[in-house]
């Protein structure tokens, strides 16, 4: 019973120092592509105005917040809840540190995969409770874009898997003591990168939302605190796709002198901002560029480089 | 230009039917024709001669009822003219056909140009006019339970003329009710092949539309069946304006035709308004012209290109080219006090001299902007992403886009180096050294490439300017310059009474018709100036670009996605207030 | 249960889904409770919702389907107490526990030894589906080159 308490603490702790770095980073974002973009971006709240994610949740929280006409109220209200859970969820598995986490579960990398899945739901019932044209074809678009991205998400990294002949985050973080997988695994990683992008939806993958064509997709008849939670499940998806590279792909907390759990933060970080770097980049390509890309190319790259894995992991196993 | 021979070939093939030929101010010739022989005149313009006319550059009426100056024109209530343009000759004619006061009637001639249709709409909604061989008539700028034709004479011209306005309730949902996406409406097909279309109703409210523009679609997933293009709602009467407002005072509302030109909107005015004084403009006055057109072509295209780049998904390259317009606004604010609206130029000339050090500002830009666009080259025009989602992307060919009357960097990214400047020199351009620059397949990427090209080459022509900028007055010795230069006023009783009565009442332009061409950032702004010898214009009929470009969409856009439409309608480059008037 | 509107329906198919991969999880197969998540719910649920979701809610289809659910309540209702009965039953009888989990290695020796045939025979079956799928997918309308 206590160690339930004790894990429960631990959980709701958890969650609320995610939620304030998903809000850091916020910050972060605008403030980085205000420096790309030759801006200042939000600099008036607290120093820096770093305190500007405090003032917006603040708004966000007591800004109106209902249905639109002709809507289904349950799948409304449900749909963002749908979309940060699971992400907070996928969280529970992630190593931060050197025995650091909170379910050490054998099968973690897929458990990630699973969570990051169950998102789609939060973007297509959002999008079909809204009852607005442009919310479906943004459901729409999400839910192509998801099932082609999934696929190869989960290919790009099993390559990983086969090398460390684990699907435990720890066990995977362990066998890149000596050299990160992303020089063993240099496609994968690229693959998994790309997918990554798509699968938190961020530019140049956030057809869903592309608010240039589809105003604002899914997020079109959304206000208050459930657009406030869709965007807070971006924002963490972001942190949780490049907390999920870093384990793969980075070595995970293995670092000189600094405490691992400073490794993995500072790793997750950087990978962080190259995300937001990529938003300030590029432009967006069309809905059927990215399907075809996704199962014409990158879904055979990935079965490309599961095979050559496979062919040196079981040589190596047999000389 | 060479249509003269054209008016003896018209009067040989229709006889009685050319009633008229008219004199103008300008140097098209203007002939009047019989109401039923308008169709066979402009089909034999259009496909019977060598070297047709093959666009229809404009088609407006004119209310002839409270006119004073006739002379010479056959009688006519309400005249329905047309301009027709060759590319192949260079030259122009404008035709006109006369028509009852009370209830005109005229032939519809968009079997001929397609891009007649939605002029026909604008006089039918504008004058009342209706032309036969039309299945209906529905209004196109105006809200469709508007009553009246409000540019005839006998309407009134400013809202306390009429009764109050009171929007009550009942109103308010009427009018939310004419707004509706009704596909009948808009002659949409709600089907193909037996699978059920999506209508959208993409704007007016879109930030896609750029303005209040709307598109409605049929769509069969994400790809578009049927685009029926709505536009009206930045409607503000600029023509009907003109009529109230003196020659002088009209001259701010030039810059809000197309609020993105800048003073170049003041320019095809001011042409018509000194051809029909009479007035030639200094050499210092014209040279300053071009150089503040030029910089507005660049500040122009520059945001074009960024939201270009916005609309395919780059979030960055806008805020650069922000940075740069702000640097070109610094030289515009400095020599003219504004900004986006300056009304700089003057009936005759420009309102003041350049200020001191302009030369060291505008050396600063041209020093400053080419390094970015190189920059930008890298960013957009070679980025694989853009280039998959605008190559091949909305394309069309130098036949369509003259058949539905496409001009600027629309028409040239077919192939066709069709430039005012080179083609007809206004403002001293035959003096200068600048390429037109011309694109291959006329679809997306081209139509970036060719505005991006034309930055350079604007470039080029201000540096020319800033070389050879001449000394002397900025504005011309004649009795019509409004206001007339200052120290003359103070100096003989003469300039004073011009000066009283061009301030107070303003100029008297004298009795004729002439039209103003220029090619403006979004291609061929033309002004077709009526004067009754009044100190306010008769008619004032403004030609603008982005109006034709619009009406394209319908038959540009079936085929395509839902992002490639919102690319297409990036790079048309229009603007509402150019369209709607 | 279900509902006249066929995405709550379905909805509460996820659920059920979800509800089946924590027992699987308590039972210790956690490999097969994940791939419940991601191959089920993750992927061919989201397949159901995406074609439902497009379907229209007239009112007049909502009060038929209403109308057939009124009739139809007796066979779920059984359904239901023989699945509630054992676990009401059951509950002081099976200690409350994770049970010993299975590794994902195990699952893989046991699926790619005793069980590689009827792996292979699953297999060919899917791909039998994946070109039956491709033959009536294909359009016969002829379309304009998208590009």
């Amino acid at each position: 019973m206590i160690g339930m308490l004790i894990t429960a603490t631990i959980s709701v702790t958890m969650i609320m120092v995610l939620l304030v770095v998903a809000g850091t980073f916020t910050w972060v974002e605008r403030r980085l592509l205000a420096f790309v973009q030759e801006r200042l971006g939000p600099n008036r709240v607290g120093p820096f105005g770093f305190l500007q994610w405090v003032a917006d949740t603040v708004k966000i929280l007591t800004k109106e917040d209902r249905p639109p006409p002709g809507a289904d109220p349950g799948a409304y209200y449900l749909a963002p809840a749908v979309g940060a859970t699971p992400i907070l969820a996928g969280f529970g598995v992630v190593v931060f540190g050197d025995g650091l986490t909170l379910a050490a579960v054998d099968v973690g990398v897929m458990f990630l995969l699973g969570m990051m899945g169950l998102t789609v739901y939060a973007v297509v019932l959002g999008a079909w409770a809204s009852h607005s044209r442009y919310a479906l074809m943004g459901g729409m678009r999400a839910a192509a874009q998801m099932l082609a991205y999934e696929a190869f998400l989960g290919l790009s990294l099993m390559g990983v898997v086969m090398l460390a002949g684990s699907l435990s985050m720890t066990a995977i973080v362990e066998a890149q003591r000596d050299v990160w997988f992303v020089v063993l695994q240099p496609l994968g990683a690229a693959l998994f990168c790309i997918a990554g992008v798509a699968a938190a939806h961020r530019l140049p993958f956030d057809l869903p939302e592309s608010e240039n064509d589809l105003v604002a997709g899914y997020l079109t008849e959304y206000s208050g605190m459930s657009f406030g939670l869709f965007f807070l499940g971006e924002y963490l998806a972001v942190l949780l796709v490049s907390a999920l590279a870093v384990t793969l792909f980075f070595g995970g907390w293995h670092g000189p002198f600094l405490p691992g759990a400073v490794w993995f933060g500072l790793k997750t970080g950087v990978i962080a901002v190259v995300f937001v770097w990529i938003r300030a980049t590029l432009p967006r390509p069309r809905y059927d560029q990215l399907l075809n890309f996704a199962w014409k190319i990158a879904l055979p790259l990935a079965l490309l480089n599961l095979l050559l894995t496979g062919v040196i992991v079981v040589a190596r196993s047999a000389s | 230009m060479s249509a003269a021979g054209v008016v003896s070939d018209l009067r040989a093939r229709f006889g009685p039917a050319v009633l008229a030929e008219q004199v103008t101010r300008d140097s098209f010739p203007t002939l009047w024709i019989a109401t039923d022989a308008a169709p066979a005149v402009h089909r034999f313009l259009k496909h019977e001669i060598e070297q047709p006319f093959r666009m229809l550059a404009d088609l407006w009426a004119i209310d002839e009822t409270a006119r004073q100056h006739r002379d010479g024109q056959p009688p006519s209530g309400v005249t329905v003219a047309s301009h027709l343009i060759s590319h192949d000759r260079n030259a122009d004619i404008r035709l006109k056909v006369p028509l009852e006061a009370d209830y005109p009637r005229a032939q519809s001639i968009a079997g001929v140009f397609p891009n007649a249709e939605w002029y026909e709409r604008e006089a039918f909604d504008m004058f009342g006019v209706e032309f036969v061989g039309r299945p209906h008539h529905l209004r196109i700028l105006l809200p469709p339970g508007w009553e009246g034709h409000p540019m005839r004479k006998d309407q009134p011209g400013r809202a306390t003329e009429r009764a109050p306005f009171n929007m009550t309730a009942a109103l308010f949902d009427a009018k939310e009710h004419a707004l509706a996406a009704n596909p009948q409406a808009f002659g949409l097909p709600t089907q193909r092949d037996g699978v059920e279309l999506m209508i959208l109703n993409y704007g007016p409210h879109s930030m896609a539309t750029h303005g209040v523009f709307r598109v409605v679609l049929a769509l069969d997933g994400e790809e578009i069946v049927a685009a029926r293009p709505d536009i009206g709602f930045h409607h503000r009467g600029a023509e009907k304006m003109a009529e109230r407002q003196n020659w002088h005072s009209f001259l701010p509302y030039t810059d809000r035709v197309d609020y993105l030109g800048g003073v170049m909107g003041e320019l095809p005015y001011l042409q018509a308004v000194e051809k029909l004084c009479g007035i030639t403009v200094p050499d210092r006055a014209m040279m300053v012209r071009v150089m503040l057109s030029e910089f507005f072509r660049i500040m122009n295209h520059l945001l074009f290109y960024g939201t270009m780049a916005q609309d395919t998904g780059a979030m960055s390259p806008v805020f650069y080219m922000f940075t740069d317009r702000e640097h070109a606004y610094r030289v515009i604010e400095a020599i003219t006090g504004a900004r986006m609206h300056p009304c700089f130029f003057r009936i005759g000339g420009l309102s003041m001299d350049l200020p001191v050090g302009w030369e060291q500002m505008v050396r600063d830009f041209l020093d400053w902007m080419p390094s970015r666009l190189d920059d930008y080259d890298g960013m957009v025009l070679r980025n694989e992403i853009f280039r998959a989602r605008t190559v091949g992307v909305a394309e069309y060919d130098t036949a369509v886009a003259l058949d539905w009357g496409v001009t600027g960097p629309g028409l040239r990214a077919t192939g066709l180096g069709w430039d005012l400047r080179k083609a007809r020199p206004y403002c001293g351009f035959e003096n200068f050294e600048f390429d037109v620059p011309v694109g291959v397949r006329g679809d997306c990427f081209d139509r970036t490439k060719v505005r991006v090209e034309e930055m350079r080459q604007s470039l080029r022509i201000i540096r020319q300017c800033v070389d050879n900028m001449p000394a002397g007055p900025i504005k011309a010795d004649h009795p019509l310059t409004t206001p007339p230069p200052r120290e003359r006023m103070l100096h003989d009783i003469e300039s004073m009474i011009h000066h009283f009565v061009g301030t107070s009442w303003g100029p008297v332009v004298p009795v004729g018709e002439a039209t103003g061409q220029v090619e403006t950032v979004r291609g061929l702004t033309q002004f077709s100036l009526i004067s009754d010898g009044e100190t306010a214009s008769y008619r004032t009929r403004i030609r603008t670009p982005s109006f034709p470009h619009l009406q394209m969409i319908s038959a540009v856009a079936p085929g395509m996605m839902v992002a490639d439409l919102v690319a297409y309608l990036g790079s048309i480059d229009y603007v509402m207030s150019d369209v709607d008037r | 249960m279900t509902r006249p509107n066929a995405v709550h329906a379905l909805l509460y198919l996820v659920v059920t889904l979800l509800a089946l991969a924590v027992s699987f999880f308590a039972l210790g197969a956690a490999f097969a409770a994940v791939l419940l998540i991601m191959i089920y719910a993750g992927a061919i649920v989201v397949l159901f919702v995406f074609v439902v979701m497009t379907l229209p809610t007239a009112p007049e289809a909502m009060a038929r389907e209403r109308a057939a659910l009124n009739r139809a309540w007796p066979l779920p209702a059984i359904m239901s107490v023989l699945v509630i009965a054992p676990f009401l039953f059951g509950l002081g009888e099976v200690a409350p526990g994770i049970a010993a989990p299975v590794s994902a290695q195990a699952v893989g020796r046991l699926l790619f030894g005793p069980w590689a045939l009827a792996i292979e025979l699953a297999s060919l079956l899917l791909l039998a589906g994946l070109i039956g799928v491709r033959h009536i997918g294909r359009s016969d309308r002829v379309r304009g080159d998208r590009r």
